[in-house]
């Protein structure tokens, strides 16, 4: 893991103005160029957590950092940090409000203040990305959920961020889709964008993410390099996660002797293709 | 939804929206400078063709669309056929059928007729995306529009929750006597209300996330042949509006 850190939140608190916390002391670092995965349950501060890497909401306690610069708080500052720094919401709807799919995307963008031809070439670039561009002239609220979703990240992509949040992409999306939308993250992880993002996925998790980071009652209860994950049982424990079943069943072979040691399979099909590869007779 | 389906999946999508603004304009000059009632009738007539062969709407779909609004017409005529009299003078209260003959009520219908025709025409081939972005290049103020924008985005929104929360009350038998029916129509009225209020809050901050600063921007579609589009509209304006005046 490289030392760059792009992102990072020092014992930030933020309580709601109806007295719920959002964030209790929560510290953590996002490194340039890697990709994150926020673990936690319903209500644990995720959403928080995003709008203050946002600047949407501005801590009560402790700093933000990005770049290694506490965030600026004025009009200017929070254009910049959010010029860099794209957030996807969890709901599409939430997001998407102007009618057609072009326009949505070309929102961000012509914030930014760029000219109408950048812009142009922006959009249909964003939208090709997300292999949305058959749907450019098509209205918001004729699309099905998945591709809603796309446009909201084409949305955020057209303003080219440097860090890219994503609050749970994988919601509600089906097999065929979630593939898909991994497909564009790489992509973009390819081009060295630093990506977050939320879910409740820990088998995912340990398959996709460079680093895992736990939050429990608005707290960052742990971080760790994905690959370290199985020697973090007790913290995941404390999460009330479960160990991915990988790990489980990878250990077991390992202690009946039908699988070296060293090897570490992050994925279902790189430990079959393991077991493939291995000489042991399974009899 | 009938319109919106109409709108996007016409001939004439692809036509510039100036083009058509512009010949539905021209339409309804045309539509109140035909005096005669047969001559409105023959407007009408002409632009009901051009939206049924030349952009392709359905001639059912048509009519489906302008039932409400011709009921409305009916109902204005009515009320000009007959005129209650309460001069005391006259001994009280009289009735009397069309005290001005047919041709004024004649006239009204068929002008009508044609000025609907001519808004038919704009509403069933241009999507309200491509007039919103042909009034913001008229110069008409922002504020206004944004309006627009969020009322079309938000009608969409709001009636699928409606639907959604209708849906889910009547799965749990929400809707079975009169009685639930009302409890449920109240609720619903006032889970809506909230929903609506979070919505309105959800949305600002997503504007918000992309860097919004209050005003509203979008970028505007391009068309290819608009010049010819708008050549041809110009013709068409031209000889709707000779056709009303040397038949007047």
């Amino acid at each position: 893991m490289t030392t760059d850190v792009l992102l990072e939140f020092a014992d930030v608190a933020f309580r709601y103005p109806d007295g719920n916390a959002g964030l209790a002391g929560c510290s953590l670092t996002i490194a340039r160029g890697s990709r994150n995965a926020l673990i936690g349950a319903n209500g644990a501060g995720k959403t928080t957590l995003f709008q203050h890497a946002n600047g949407l909401l501005k801590p009560q306690q402790g700093v933000v950092r990005y770049a290694g610069q506490p965030v600026d708080y004025s009009r200017a500052g929070l254009r910049a940090l959010r010029s860099e720094v794209g957030l996807v919401f969890q709901n599409p709807d939430q997001q998407l409000f102007s009618a057609s799919v072009r326009e949505d995307v070309s929102f961000g963008p012509l914030n930014l203040g760029l000219d109408m031809a950048t812009v142009r070439e922006r959009v249909e670039q964003a939208l090709q990305a997300v292999s949305m561009a058959p749907f450019a002239d098509r209205p918001v609220h004729n699309l099905s959920f998945g591709q809603k979703k796309r446009v909201c990240i084409a949305g955020v992509l057209a303003m080219q961020p440097r860090l890219l949040i994503l609050d749970e992409p994988m919601a509600g999306l089906d097999h065929a889709m979630r593939a898909e939308l991994l497909a564009v993250l790489d992509g973009l992880h390819a081009q060295g964008i630093t990506l977050l993002l939320a879910t409740h996925d820990i088998d995912f998790a340990y398959r996709w993410a460079d680093r895992i980071h736990l939050i429990a009652g608005g707290r960052c209860t742990a971080a760790f390099d994905a690959a370290a994950l199985p020697e973090h049982a007790e913290a995941l424990a404390a999460a009330r996660l479960p160990m991915p079943g990988l790990v489980e069943l990878h250990r077991l072979l390992v202690a009946r002797k039908l699988l070296p040691t060293d090897s570490q399979p992050r994925a279902m099909g790189e430990l079959i293709s393991q077991l493939n590869a291995s000489e042991k007779d399974f009899q | 939804m009938l319109i919106e389906q109409c709108a996007y999946s016409n001939r004439w999508r692809r036509v510039t929206p100036a083009a058509k603004g512009l010949f539905s304009l021209g339409a309804l000059i045309a539509a109140f400078t035909a005096t005669q009632p047969a001559t409105a009738a023959l407007v009408a007539l002409l632009l009901v063709i051009t939206a049924v062969f030349g952009a392709g709407v359905p001639a059912a779909r048509f009519l489906r669309v302008a039932l409400p609004p011709l009921g409305f017409l009916l109902l204005g005529c009515l009320t000009l056929a007959y005129s209650l009299d309460f001069a005391p003078a006259n001994g009280g209260f009289t009735v009397r059928w069309l005290p001005a003959g047919w041709s004024p009520v004649l006239q009204l219908a068929a002008r009508s007729c044609a000025a609907l025709s001519a808004l038919l025409f704009l509403a069933l081939t241009t999507p309200l995306v491509d007039l919103i972005a042909l009034l913001r290049r008229l110069k008409m103020p922002e504020v206004l529009l944004e309006i627009m924008v969020l009322c079309y985005r938000m009608l969409f929104v709001f009636s699928e929750a409606l639907h959604d929360t209708r849906t889910a009350q009547a799965a749990r038998l929400g809707y079975a006597t009169p009685a639930l029916t009302l409890r449920s129509l109240g609720s619903l009225t006032a889970n809506l209300t909230l929903q609506i209020w979070q919505r309105a809050h959800d949305l600002n901050v997503a504007a918000q996330s992309r860097n919004n600063d209050g005003a509203f921007r979008f970028l505007e579609p391009a068309y290819a042949n608009s010049r010819r589009d708008i050549t041809l509209a110009c013709l068409g304006v031209l000889a709707l509006v000779l056709l009303a005046v040397t038949l007047r």
